[in-house]
């Protein structure tokens, strides 16, 4: 079924969004920040041009037309990324699109390119583990059998052969060894080799956290979650793990899928009702900020606040000093951290405290990187194109490195730089980085 | 009709591929609207070109096939600018957002339409350097629409609106023929068709390219608030912080209802129990921003503030800006629609204005929240509204209406920096006179004259039931308004009786034409009619303003004898064509002067002038040795170059640096060669200090004042001289060059001889002025235009001019 008709969807809630969209004043400060309006010029594409084209569908009788093929695409391309609600003077809520988009959504299984059986398990540790092994293998036959550009050349293809590229080169890789880590940025640092290559935790923990991980970094990015929270452990957490715990239920949530979304929260709570019995929990640190942002929506039910891992270690004032990092270092802000949760100083601080690191903020800090999770397997074409102009901006700032907080953002931005013609900076994540000038410390201080 | 329309959308796809070319439902319908609320038409196709040569292009097949052109930058203007008559193709320039290096020599850059006001200043931070007109909008408006609209914003008050800080416009007319307003020089006499394109509301020409003017960051910024538990003390203090000698860089107010809004959406903390606040912005050397910031403070105090604080840091204050820049947004928190007015009036009529408003709230029982620019007596009152609400639409307008006309009757104008558009179509007549009304459309004939370009906007209404103002009784003798800091006079009236006649309050015309006592090159004796017409410039001119930008109102003839009134006495006014930046150096061959208001200014307390002579002179400090362009003194201090390589001898460099009550030098004003002195006795109020120094002591002097490159003008918009060759090249030193350098900055003084009889300042105060023809048009000027414009205004010839313009010879 192709064309939804509006009304059907709206599920009674015609009064409710019109209220909320009648708070736009058409003001446009959304558009700059817009990273689909940002890559097109498309004002269709921008904030304000889906909130017209929503008000639109609402005027519309219930019987009225369906809804035309140009209005549900400029919907449906909205990232969420919540930019635009950062910075909307009139505080017009993100949610607001979240219906546009969900309004233009063809309904029944989602688009044939990614078979819906996959999207529907992307929130399973087991299954993004496998695709993250798949994607590298996959990656190194691609580059063997098509050179370097792979990608560009399979992007002109058919949907489902573009959208399989994207989703191979866009799954996030970071060194799995600590020694890995540890040689890599010794190398760009120009340092010596560390005698060791641990990171101790504090003698006498100050604080217990309750800690969530999250599917993507469980399943991809192992280790760098392990540095994570050894980073925790160093600056004074002790870190609290119930099982049990599920997804977050964010993708089921955007994958138009309460029930599912609902029954991995209800899992949650009661993986963390045990623990958050125990005296001391001071907060339920959050690794992945989509996890974090679905995970503050729980509301009250939450054992503990909610905290971001990163915001988390900024406010840990009594860590041990980190050890140098002599690097220009460009940082790149998940769109849920930064618009969903307001960290933005917090990394910035964290960083500044590394002695000999050079912070560089890139142009158009506020635009998504075009990941979105499964939005950028739904859209492979404006996907890449879309990190391809946050990596220019990375490169042009001369950094040494590239560091962001999120999975999703990391592949994004790997697969961006590697599409560039000329040489660029590695990506990290930016856990990777602070455990490593962490570790670099504790070694300065032990000799 | 269908077929026609088909082909033409078949051609526009072949121009501009599959995404350049936008024909859906979704984008006729969110084009067919901006953020003014209005709407009229549904266009035919939007067109994103990608270059500068596509959108010329879009523009000749709309030509070709009879369709009307409506540009669009990112649709943030408020007067409906952008909002397209059926079946018009709207062109984005969304994808024209190229931004050149940046020419740090002379502070200036290339800019495509669509590059965004605010990136055009991250693009100049690592130079020092910014873009000063800050819109409101600035964080998604674009240079296209700024200039369309010719827009301002808070600081304004002290740097000038867009069209000060243009150097030159590229632009492609209705049939997209290219066109170029010449190199971008700062000053040019003749036919300023770049100050005319400049608020034309794309309805004269389209902009394809910009060279803009870029202007210091001042070495310190200090920012005040201060909370007024009567919205009248606030209006009224104003007036008396500009007579007490003190040029905030931007004055704001915000009234309680608009206090209420921001607080809700932004939470700053400003106080709920007052009826106004006022930000006040000081810039400049930190001595001068200090001493900026206690003298503000005192005033603000004694005018019935209840506190005036300080912001603590840059991240306070940024927080401030953000929360009034902010601040329409934030009313769509209160009501879902509103009318955001734009009125200007005298700052003497702030207060009066103000007190109307309220009245006008209550007889109209609407919700008004208002955000001033107060420095420029601009006031944007948000008139609440629910257009669902039956009648609630036509209460707001008709109060809006009322406004308007009350700031009419105050000597005012409808519009200070949004536009006509659509939406002030109506209002036009009522501060336009008729003959005002018919040159306006005649200009709009020469441009467009099959009317395809915008229609509909920025002219007044027109036809037989229109009533248009009648024209203000032309002054028959000299009135200065110290409240409004404004002087009108008849056009005979000497420039020396005025600069009198002024300083007797305090202040004075920024214009530096002098005393009465004739120095070589300046006319004592020279008419304020003859300095506008003919663009007199004096030595000031790299620290001040020419006299484009300083004429406020002019009382006219056009050549047929038809008496008409141009502007009002406001610091800023977008209300029509900007005929007065056309007049303006004109040379008489448009119209002929009958009286003009010019823009004040608070006069320097007092001058110091500093002259010292170079090698040859034996003055042990001497120059320092020839620097290549664009290379900064030892250890990046500063430093003073005279080079005069082969002449002998090199006369003197002389500067002139202002100074405030308290002792603290301002700003420079004038600099140059020869012996005479630039300023001559008892003009300017209190020069001369004068003394000698060599340039080790004239550096120290500098280096004191900090701020690179401030000397030349940061703390008030800023005339650059010319230079040639797109200004990317400084030409090396030579006999009829001077070199200035401070800091980083290098510029470059044309004409400006060792020779005290020839020096810059008589090349161009003399050989520009009296007398001289009208300097031929810059090559890429359409002549057809320029005498379009000579018949419009004097049909019959009698007012003489070039053979090029009166079309009896060559260009």
């Amino acid at each position: 079924m192709r064309d939804p008709r509006p009304d059907t969807r709206l599920d009674g809630r015609r009064d409710e969004l019109d209220a909320l969209l009648r708070r736009c004043v058409q003001c446009g400060l959304c558009l700059p920040v817009c990273a689909t309006w940002l890559a097109t010029g498309d004002e269709t594409m921008s904030p304000r041009g889906r909130l017209l084209l929503l008000g639109d569908l609402l005027a519309q009788p219930a019987d009225g037309p369906a809804i035309d093929p140009t209005v549900s695409r400029a919907l449906a391309t909205c990232i969420g990324c919540q930019a635009c609600t950062a910075a909307c003077p009139s505080g017009v809520p993100a949610s607001l699109l979240e219906d546009a988009v969900r309004l233009a959504a063809p309904s029944g299984p989602a688009p044939a390119a990614v078979p819906g059986v996959l999207l529907g398990r992307l929130d399973e540790p087991a299954v993004l583990a496998a695709i993250g092994t798949l994607a590298a293998v996959g990656r190194g036959a691609l580059r063997a059998l098509l050179g370097p550009r792979w990608r560009g050349r399979l992007a002109g293809r058919r949907h489902v052969i573009a959208t399989i590229g994207r989703l191979v080169g866009s799954v996030p890789r970071a060194p799995r060894s600590d020694r890995e880590l540890a040689r890599c940025l010794d190398r760009l640092c120009g340092h010596g080799e560390a005698p060791t290559c641990a990171l101790p935790a504090a003698a006498a923990p100050r604080e217990r956290v309750l800690w969530f991980a999250g599917c993507a970094a469980d399943g991809l990015l192992p280790e760098s979650s392990r540095r994570l929270r050894d980073l925790a452990r160093w600056a004074g957490a002790e870190v609290v793990q119930p099982a049990g715990t599920a997804c977050c239920g964010a993708l089921a949530a955007h994958g138009d899928q309460p029930r599912r979304a609902e029954e991995l929260r209800e899992r949650n709570l009661a993986a963390w009702g045990g623990a958050g019995d125990e005296d001391g929990v001071t907060a339920l640190v959050t690794e992945a900020a989509g996890c974090g942002v679905a995970i503050r929506g729980y509301g009250e039910r939450l054992p503990a606040p909610q905290v971001d891992a990163i915001a988390w270690l900024a406010r840990a004032g009594d860590r041990p000093p980190f050890g140098a990092v002599p690097l220009k270092v460009a940082l790149h802000d998940p769109c849920h951290a930064r618009h969903g949760q307001g960290i933005v100083a917090e990394p910035r601080a964290l960083l500044r405290a590394v002695p000999g690191l050079v912070l560089l903020e890139p142009g158009e800090a506020d635009a998504c990187c075009g990941s979105g999770g499964a939005w950028g397997l739904r859209h492979p074409g404006l996907s890449a194109e879309l990190g391809e102009r946050k990596a220019r901006h990375l490169a042009a700032t001369g950094a040494d490195l590239v560091v962001t907080a999120n999975p999703g953002c990391l592949g994004q931005i790997a697969d961006g730089l590697a599409s560039l013609p000329h040489p660029t900076p590695p990506v990290l994540p930016l856990g990777d980085l602070l455990w490593y000038a962490a570790m670099r410390g504790a070694g300065d201080s032990r000799t | 009709m269908p077929e026609a329309r088909d082909r033409l959308v078949a051609e526009f796809r072949r121009l501009l591929g599959p995404s350049g070319l936008l024909t859906g439902p979704a984008a006729l319908s969110v084009y067919a609207r901006d953020a003014s609320h209005l709407q009229w038409g549904t266009p035919l196709a939007v067109a994103l070109p990608a270059s500068e040569e596509d959108l010329a292009r879009v523009v000749a097949l709309c030509a070709a096939a009879g369709v009307t052109v409506v540009m669009r930058g990112a649709g943030t203007g408020l007067s409906g600018g952008a909002v397209p008559p059926p079946g018009a193709l709207a062109v984005s320039t969304a994808r024209l957002a190229g931004l050149g290096p940046v020419d740090a020599v002379v502070g200036a850059v290339r800019a495509q339409p669509g590059v965004l006001n605010a990136a055009v200043s991250r693009h100049a931070a690592p130079h020092g350097l910014h873009f000063a007109p800050d819109p409101s909008s600035q964080a998604a408006s674009t240079l296209g629409g700024n200039i369309a609209e010719n827009a301002g914003g808070p600081h304004c008050l002290s740097h000038g609106v867009t069209s000060h800080h243009l150097r030159s416009l590229d632009w492609c007319d209705a049939e997209g023929r290219p066109w170029s307003t010449g190199e971008p020089v700062a000053v040019a006499r003749g036919l300023d068709l770049r100050g005319l394109l400049c608020g034309s509301e794309g309805t004269l020409g389209i902009v394809t390219g910009a060279w803009l003017q870029l202007t210091p960051e001042p070495a310190a910024v200090r920012t005040l608030l201060a909370e007024f538990p009567a919205l009248e003390a606030a209006t009224a203090a104003v007036p008396r912080l500009l007579q007490a000698g003190v040029l905030p860089v931007a004055v704001e107010i915000i009234d309680q209802a608009m206090i209420a809004t921001v607080e809700q959406a932004f939470a700053f903390g400003l106080p709920l129990d007052v009826e106004a606040v006022m930000i006040a912005e000081l810039a400049g050397p930190a001595a001068t921003a200090d001493a900026g910031a206690r003298a503000t403070t005192d005033v603000l105090l004694g005018a019935g503030a209840r506190a005036v604080r300080a912001a603590a840091d840059a991240a306070e204050r940024l927080a401030l800006w953000q929360c009034r820049k902010r601040a329409f947004g934030a009313v769509g928190r209160l009501s879902p629609n509103y009318v955001s007015m734009d009125v200007v009036v005298p700052l003497g009529q702030l207060s009066g204005l103000v007190r109307e408003i309220q009245e006008v709230r209550a007889r109209f029982d609407v919700k008004i929240a208002t955000a001033f620019h107060a420095g420029d007596g601009n006031l944007h009152p948000a008139v609440h509204y629910d257009e669902r609400r039956a009648g609630d639409r036509e209460r707001a307008h008709a109060a809006a209406d009322a406004i308007i006309k009350a700031a009419l009757r105050r000597g005012g104008s409808v519009t200070g920096e949004h536009g006509v558009g659509l939406e002030k179509v109506h209002a036009l007549p009522w501060q336009v006179d008729a003959v005002s009304a018919s040159l306006l459309r005649g200009i709009k004939d020469v441009f467009d004259p099959a009317g395809r370009l915008n229609p509909g906007k920025a002219l007044p209404a027109a036809g037989p039931a229109v009533r248009y103002a009648a024209i203000p009784s032309r002054p028959t003798s000299l009135r200065v308004d110290v409240d409004s800091l404004a002087v009108t006079a008849p056009a005979g009236t000497p420039v020396a009786d005025l600069q009198e006649a002024v300083l007797a309050h305090g202040l004075w015309l920024p214009l530096g034409l002098a005393g009465r006592e004739p120095a070589p090159g300046l006319d004592g004796g020279g008419t304020i009619g003859e300095a506008v017409a003919r663009l007199l410039e004096g030595p000031m001119l790299l620290a001040r303003a020419t006299a484009r930008d300083l004429l406020l109102e002019a009382w006219a003839e056009a050549g047929d004898g038809r008496a008409f009134h141009a502007g009002a006495a406001v610091a800023k006014n977008v209300a029509g064509y900007d005929l007065l930046r056309l007049l303006c150096g004109s040379g008489g061959t448009l119209a002929t002067l009958r009286a003009v208001t010019l823009q004040l200014r608070p006069a320097p307390a007092g001058c110091w002038g500093w002259s010292w002579t170079a090698p040859g002179d034996g003055d042990a400090g001497g120059a320092p040795a020839v620097a290549p362009a664009g290379h900064s003194g030892p250890g990046g201090s500063v430093w003073l170059a005279a080079l005069a390589a082969g002449c002998d001898p090199l006369a003197g460099l002389q500067v002139v640096i202002e100074r405030s009550p308290a002792g603290v030098p301002t700003r420079v004003l004038a600099l140059g060669g020869g012996t005479q002195p630039l300023l001559p006795a008892g003009s300017g109020g209190a020069v001369v200090e004068a003394r000698r120094a060599n340039v080790g002591e004239a550096a120290a002097l500098l280096s004191e004042l900090e701020a690179p490159g401030w000397c030349l003008g940061s703390a008030d918009w800023t005339a650059w001289q010319p230079v040639a060759g797109a200004g990317t090249a400084l030409l090396p030193p030579g006999p009829d060059r001077f070199l200035w350098q401070h800091g980083p900055r290098v510029v470059w003084l044309p004409g400006c001889a060792p020779v005290a009889a020839e020096g810059w300042r008589a090349d161009i105060a003399w050989r520009n002025g009296h007398g001289a023809p009208l300097p031929p048009p810059p090559p890429g000027s359409p002549l057809h235009v320029l005498r379009g414009l000579k018949r419009t205004f004097d049909p019959e010839g009698k007012l003489g001019g070039p053979g090029w313009l009166t079309g009896g010879g060559d260009a």
